[in-house]
């Protein structure tokens, strides 16, 4: 493909000939500096390898979680989802069964289980409606004649999918306890759920019996429907009239809803890490035109010459432009490679989440996308090619004859620094930044960070100007500090080429940084209003607090007070993922127990109100003062009575008090419990008589636990998730570091000779070494100075755009100090050492050689 | 001439390379002050040692050079290098001005390295800069100015410190005759107008033609081909 | 008998092994039925079926063959389950069409828990739904049945032209070695019929006759039965035949038996050894490997005297494979004999039918 693109460069120049001089030309510089080529290769690999990794990490999590949810629900195209646990009416199947182009509805209760401490999908199906609606949730032993044939209305017989086989351990025949809904039931393993899938963690029983057993009589959780033919042929319209027949809390959901749905739980967050993955490789572009550049610089008078014998200048700009392609494509397919085995061992060791706890039960295997492989390939193409199209430009447009009778570059420190690219960058970066999402993704946010992170590389030369203006205008001062002052001043360029990589990681790393650090502190604060009991008590798989229980809870001496709630998944939208509804006491409801952001004086009358999160906000408009609809009660209406800061749910939270609740849904059921201990009392005994009191299957349900190990729980949850990301940032630190090590040591190199005229003129080694620590000090310190500015910007744009739109909530910004300190010695420091040590080689070499003419 | 103190006391230096060859032996020179002298010979013929060797920038086998009394031998590399510092002057085939420093800059950087004093360093750069010629364009850079300027900017450069010795190598190398003949004209004047010795590498005869004295180097040492 | 077939089918989703508190009433010999009440359901018994074959003729003179078959059955659920869902009655149903015109079988299946208003089977009179598909005895006496599957649809109206024709021993139809391996089993056979067959969209009128079979038992199959061969012939003289084998998994006939009714109403019960079939061509069905005795000699001996049909079908490729809804694999087609046309059922043909 190279040389394809090659020729027609070549054709269209007419200059087929001069392609073997070029050929020459970059056939021997590769060969004299291969290691270089092979380090910008790699830098290009690294950050290929990362994105692609990162993305294929993600979208196997995601395909294995897609599976799990094909699995559960099953194949059916379209389905009537309950919008909270407490599922709908029964009735509501014959009607909808019999409903115009309805050829077949098959009622399902679901349940969240728990078999042997695994979490299982319980549904309990009537297999002669799943047959004809979704065979895939008919077990293996019904299946052909002759097996098993007793276990069909079997209401003890239990089938597995593989992975929930598995994951028990059990086996046909295997009798296993399962807990759901607060109710244990012995079901016997009858088989298996073959076409489930390999990820769903699923069992299947029969309706009858899981309804009975588990306590759900007279309500089921979804419907899952056949169209008949004809209705199947305009799908919309045949939606249409079905979703009329609907009970209030239920939606209808098809099967692109549910892919969106699951799709929308974690897509913020994949976007994010794809984003921060390319910034890796962002900085390979960036390192390969400090490599080009400083190339083209060495080989100005060999591209002169070859002007001066008759090649034309797109030739020049063709031959740099083609090497950066094959960096690019060599950097980018070893890349890909290594991506995919990162994958392969990140899905082995890490898990499918990468630590964030996004997808419930990670991921079996890469799901390799070639889609994403042919994108990744191109974005390293791109960076590289990039990377080498401006000194290809700037090779090419150097006047032969000048460019042979100097040797190296003769700059003029009078000349102006243009400060115009870099603002206008910027300024389209704002611009960008406070566009409105699109398709719920920031997407301009990204593009706005794109565009200042360019302008901010790009004023790197003016600021590195800026900066050192002051002490460049004065001659004073030890010799080297002065030569290496005045150097910079003259040559900010050659200090922004070295820079440019590690000014982009370093700002997105403290763009991040101050993200987090403000993202951590908001939590953190958070938590410390929400955590306000003594203990907390929750039931898990369903089991629930009566209100007789609650009572002689509540009495319990040495228990101040007790706040009972709960807590169900409530789905808005079938293709958003449901908002968490709370149900707990408000005393006051002008000043609910919650860290109000917003609120009103007065709903109005006729309405409950219920006081929204700010992500359920944000999603779904819901204002102070609103008028609103919840699918749990019929046509009640609700008023936003205020607004609350929240970072536990980021699908969002509906708060309601808890009498509305039951007055409205009858479920008088509480699965939480804040203790408030009396002023004397010790937490243990008072914790032992509550769980005595408990009886005692519901103690083995209940999980106790303190605000402060919730509060560890919950940050370290969250570093967890952030953890990958530092882990990129990282790795993309390291690259721009390489490029600043490269970089300034292949200038200094090409200073020998100017070093050998100092040593001639009496300069010492230590002083030559002096002022090139000194320089790759300044150096080090612009950019991480640049780095450190920019990202502060960039953050403002993560914190304020980036993280409302992706994740729908806000917060103020904290500048994490102590990471800038440390950030901006790091840089400084690995600047200076790189200048040294380059210093020492250059200067190695004999005085008397660098100045002459032709070594 | 004779019976001052030579500034530039050369004995018995012998040098030779990695191999079967020689270079030079037996090699003895004593330049005065205000005394031009050019060396020519083959290339190869280790003209630029030698230079390297009067700067105490390369060791000899054997003999000793004394520069304004100071013998090289027993001086360590610091000592050398403030020699180099204070007593001699240099001037490149290739100019070496710094294209970052504005032209006083360049010529007052022997001044820096000396002494803390920036403003006499800059008197004394201008007076340099209008003695050979380029009065007034000390705020100019390397850019602005010619090879021929260069040169002279660098000749100023190699006398601002008065040093004792000044070691050039084929200064007019790169220039074109007619400004090589107005360079070497110049550099000739500074040198003896600062009663400097002067040792001149060249195989230009045109270069030669203003010394006062021309050696020539064979691998059996100097030979002197024109007197002064 | 004709349901072992279809009966594994159904039947054998439903459930072998009844708990010990489920009561199922037995079979007994001696009982007496009832009309038109035991035309409707008997919901304690395990098992049920009515089942309508017969051949059809176009108003253009299209032949074609037809099956409508709806069971019920009783699981051995808790009957304690309040839950509506709970399985206490479980039907099923099948349709066939056959036409050699194109020499193909074209089937569909329903199920369903009774409940719901959506599945029914009364007791006390003939009526029998699955959502749309029916089969009711209208007060006038006439059958009428309504199913549609996504290839075809009946709406059939079934006149009798004979009485009930009890099998066995007065409705008593013993099936195997062991006398309480029984059902409840009358036929109606020469059923008048009229009505619409509509195959890919297209309506047509036919008319034809047709052979109504309604069996009930708790207890139907002998433990090391293979399958069996079942036959009702409708013959042009007004009598009829029904006459069936089930076949040992070791080979040979475990147990036959039949019944022949003279247009004048003369009934002969045919024993075990008074039915013979034996095997003139067979076919190979391509998509399940089975290999069916579709062309067979029917023997019977009646009064002393050996009577012999060679029982030939409509076309070979009257396979149902029904596995897709968790029924087994049998052969259901139309068949024709000197002097009259009916039915052949061959099943266990692919694997045992199991137990």
């Amino acid at each position: 493909m190279q040389m394809v693109w090659w020729n027609c460069v070549a054709a269209k120049s007419g200059l087929m000939s001069g392609r073997l001089a070029l050929r020459w030309l970059i056939g021997g510089e590769w060969r004299f500096h291969p290691a270089r080529f092979a380090m910008t290769a790699i830098a290009i690999a690294v950050g290929v390898a990362l994105g692609f990794a990162v993305h294929l990490v993600n979208g196997s999590a995601l395909a294995s979680f897609n599976g799990a949810m094909r699995g559960i629900s099953g194949g059916a195209a379209l389905s009537v989802r309950a919008t909270s646990p407490l599922g709908f009416d029964e009735q509501t199947y014959p009607e909808i069964a019999r409903a115009e182009g309805v050829a077949d509805a098959s009622p399902v209760v679901s349940l969240n289980a728990r078999a042997r401490d695994v979490r299982l999908t319980l549904l309990g199906v009537d297999i002669t409606r799943a047959a004809a609606v979704t065979p895939a949730l008919i077990g293996m032993n019904l299946r052909g004649p002759g097996a098993g044939n007793e276990t069909a209305f079997d209401e003890t017989a239990l089938f597995l999918s593989h992975q929930a086989m598995a994951r028990t351990h059990a086996r046909v025949g295997t009798q296993l306890a399962v807990i759901a809904n607060g109710r244990t039931v012995l079901l016997r393993v009858a088989g298996t759920l073959p076409a489930a899938g390999d990820t769903a963690e699923l069992a299947v029983m029969d309706i009858a019996a899981a309804q009975w057993r588990f306590g759900r009589l007279g309500r089921i959780d979804r419907l899952d429907i056949a169209l008949s033919d004809p209705a199947a042929a305009d799908p919309a319209a045949a939606e249409a009239k079905l979703r009329a027949r609907l009970p209030p809390n239920a939606v209808l959901s098809s099967e692109a809803a549910q892919t969106a749905q699951s799709d929308a739980v974690s897509r913020a967050y994949r976007v994010n890490l794809d984003m921060l993955a390319l910034v890796a490789l962002l900085t390979g572009g960036f390192l390969v035109y400090s490599a080009q550049s400083l190339s083209v610089v060495r080989r100005q008078r060999a591209f002169a010459l070859l002007r001066t014998l008759g090649m034309d200048r797109h030739s020049v700009i063709a031959a740099v432009v083609a090497e950066g392609l094959a960096i690019g494509l060599i950097g980018a397919s070893v890349g890909l490679a290594s991506g995919y085995a990162l994958a392969w061992a990140a899905l082995r060791w890490l898990g499918g989440d990468l630590g964030a706890g996004y997808f419930g039960g990670g991921a079996n295997g890469v799901v390799f996308q070639p889609g994403a492989a042919a994108v990744f390939l191109a974005l390293g193409l791109l960076a590289a090619v990039l990377g080498s199209a401006v000194p290809a430009w700037t090779a090419a447009r150097a006047a032969p004859a000048a460019a042979l009778k100097n040797a190296g570059d003769v700059r003029d420190p009078r000349q102006r620094v243009a400060w115009w690219p870099a603002a206008v960058l910027m300024a389209a970066g704002a611009g960008a930044a406070l566009m409105p999402p699109v398709a719920r993704l920031p997407l301009f946010g990204y593009i706005g960070m794109a565009l200042l992170l360019a302008g901010g590389v790009a004023g790197v030369p003016w600021f590195a100007r800026a900066l050192i203006a002051p002490l460049a205008h004065r001659w004073r001062g030890a010799v080297p500090d002065m030569l290496a002052i005045r150097h910079l001043y003259g040559a900010p360029g050659e200090a922004a080429t070295a820079l440019c990589g590690i000014v982009a990681s370093t700002a997105l790393m403290i763009a991040m940084a101050t993200m987090v650090s403000s993202f951590r502190g908001a939590v953190d604060d958070w938590l410390g209003s929400v955590l306000d009991g003594d203990v907390y008590l929750r039931t898990n798989a369903g089991a629930s607090f009566d209100p007789a229980l609650r009572a002689r809870l509540s009495a319990i001496p040495g228990v101040a007070s007790m706040t009972f709630s709960r807590q169900l998944p409530l789905t808005i939208a079938p293709d958003r993922p449901p908002l968490a509804l709370i149900a707990r006491p408000v005393q006051d409801r002008t000043n609910p127990p919650l860290a109000l952001i917003a609120r009103v004086a007065q709903t109005p009358t006729n309405t409950v109100p219920v006081w929204v999160s700010e992500p359920a906000q944000r999603l779904y408009g819901w204002n102070p003062g609103d008028t609103i609809a919840l699918p749990i009660a019929g046509q009640t209406r609700f008023s936003v009575a205020g607004v609350w800061r929240d970072y536990g749910r980021q699908a969002g939270a509906v708060l309601i008090d808890d009498r509305d609740y039951e007055r409205l849904t009858g479920d008088s059921g509480r699965d939480q419990i804040a203790v408030t201990l009396a002023r004397e009392a010790q937490l243990a005994p008072v914790v032992r008589s509550v769980l005595a009191a408990l009886p005692p299957a519901l103690r083995s349900q209940t999980e106790m636990t303190e605000p402060a190990t919730l509060r560890r729980f919950a940050l370290a949850l969250f570093d967890r998730s952030f953890a990958v990301t530092y882990v990129l940032e990282a790795v993309a630190i390291l690259v721009g570091l390489a490029g600043v090590a490269a970089t300034l040591s292949a200038q200094t190199i090409a200073r020998a000779q100017e070093f050998g005229m100092l040593r001639h003129l009496g300069v010492t080694r230590q002083q030559v070494s002096r002022m090139l620590a000194a320089q790759g000090v300044i150096v080090g310190l612009t950019g991480a100075l640049a780095g450190i500015a920019l990202g502060l910007i960039l953050a403002q744009v993560l914190i304020h755009v980036i993280n409302p739109q992706s994740f729908n909530w806000t917060m103020s910004t904290r500048i994490p100090f102590g990471t800038l300190a440390g950030v901006a010695a790091a840089l400084t420091g690995a600047a200076a050492l790189t200048a040294i040590i380059a210093g020492r080689h250059a200067t190695a070499q004999s005085a008397i050689l660098s100045v002459r003419e032709d070594w | 001439m004779a019976q001052t103190v030579p500034r530039l006391l050369v004995r018995a230096l012998g040098k030779s390379v990695p191999g079967p060859r020689r270079l030079f032996q037996h090699l003895d020179l004593a330049v005065a002050s205000g005394e031009l002298v050019a060396i020519v010979g083959e290339s190869g013929v280790g003209k630029s040692t030698l230079l390297n060797i009067l700067a105490g920038l390369d060791a000899a086998e054997a003999g000793s050079v004394t520069i304004a009394g100071t013998d090289l031998g027993p001086l360590n590399e610091a000592a050398r290098t403030k020699l180099r510092r204070e007593q001699i002057g240099f001037v490149f085939q290739a100019f070496h001005i710094l294209p970052y420093l504005t032209l006083r800059q360049n010529v007052a950087l022997p001044l820096a390295l000396v002494s803390p004093d920036a403003r006499a360093a800059e008197r004394r750069a201008n007076a340099m800069l209008d003695a050979v010629g380029l009065g007034g364009r000390g705020d100019g850079y390397a850019r602005d100015l010619s090879g021929g300027e260069l040169q002279r900017v660098a000749i100023a450069r190699a006398l601002v410190h008065r040093p004792a010795l000044i070691l050039a190598d084929e200064p007019t190398g790169n220039l074109d005759p007619e400004t090589a003949a107005r360079v070497l004209t110049l550099f000739a004047e500074a040198v003896r107008h600062h009663d400097a010795a002067c040792v001149m590498v060249t195989h230009s005869a045109q270069s030669a033609m203003i010394a006062d004295r021309v050696l020539q180097l064979n691998a059996d040492g100097l030979v002197e081909l024109r007197g002064g | 008998m004709r349901q072992p077939g279809l009966f594994a089918t159904g039947g054998a989703l439903i459930a072998a092994i009844a708990p010990v508190s489920t009561p199922y009433p037995a079979v007994r010999s001696g009982a007496v039925l009832h009309f038109p009440a035991d035309h409707g359901a008997h919901p304690l018994f395990r098992t049920e079926w009515w089942y309508v074959t017969g051949w059809l003729q176009t108003d253009d003179g299209k032949k074609l063959g037809f099956q409508v078959t709806f069971f019920r059955t009783r699981p051995p659920i808790d009957e304690r389950n309040p839950s509506r869902f709970a399985a206490r009655q479980v039907l099923f149903a099948h349709a066939a069409l056959s036409d050699p015109a194109t020499g193909r079988l074209v089937h569909g299946e329903r199920a369903a828990r009774v409940g719901f208003g959506l599945a029914d089977a009364k007791s006390g009179e003939a009526a029998v739904a699955i959502r749309d598909w029916q089969l009711q005895r209208l007060p006038n006496g006439q059958w009428q049945t309504r199913v549609s599957a996504s290839d075809f649809a009946l709406a059939l109206r079934f006149t009798p032209a004979q009485p009930p024709l009890l099998q066995g021993s007065g409705g008593y139809s013993r099936k195997g070695p062991q006398p309480q391996q029984a059902s409840y089993y009358y036929s109606v056979p020469h059923l008048r019929v009229t009505g619409r067959v509509e195959q890919n969209g297209k309506p047509a009128s036919v008319s034809g006759e047709a052979w109504l079979d309604h069996e009930w038992s708790s207890n139907y199959l002998a433990p090391d039965a293979q399958g069996w061969d079942w036959t009702g012939l409708n013959f042009d003289d007004g009598s009829a035949l029904m006459a069936f084998r089930i076949r040992s998994k070791h080979g040979g006939t475990l147990w036959a038996g039949g019944t022949l009714r003279k247009a004048d109403g003369t009934t002969t019960t045919l024993g075990p050894a008074d039915v013979a079939f034996r095997t003139v061509a067979t076919w190979r069905s391509t998509a399940t490997g089975a290999v069916y005795p579709v062309t067979q000699d029917l023997r019977i001996r009646v009064g002393g005297r050996i009577e012999q049909w060679r029982l030939v079908p409509m076309f070979a490729a009257q396979e149902m494979d029904t596995r897709r809804s968790g029924l087994p694999v049998y052969w259901e087609g139309a068949v024709g004999t000197k002097g009259g046309r009916g039915y052949l059922e061959l099943t266990g043909y692919d694997q045992p039918l199991a137990l």
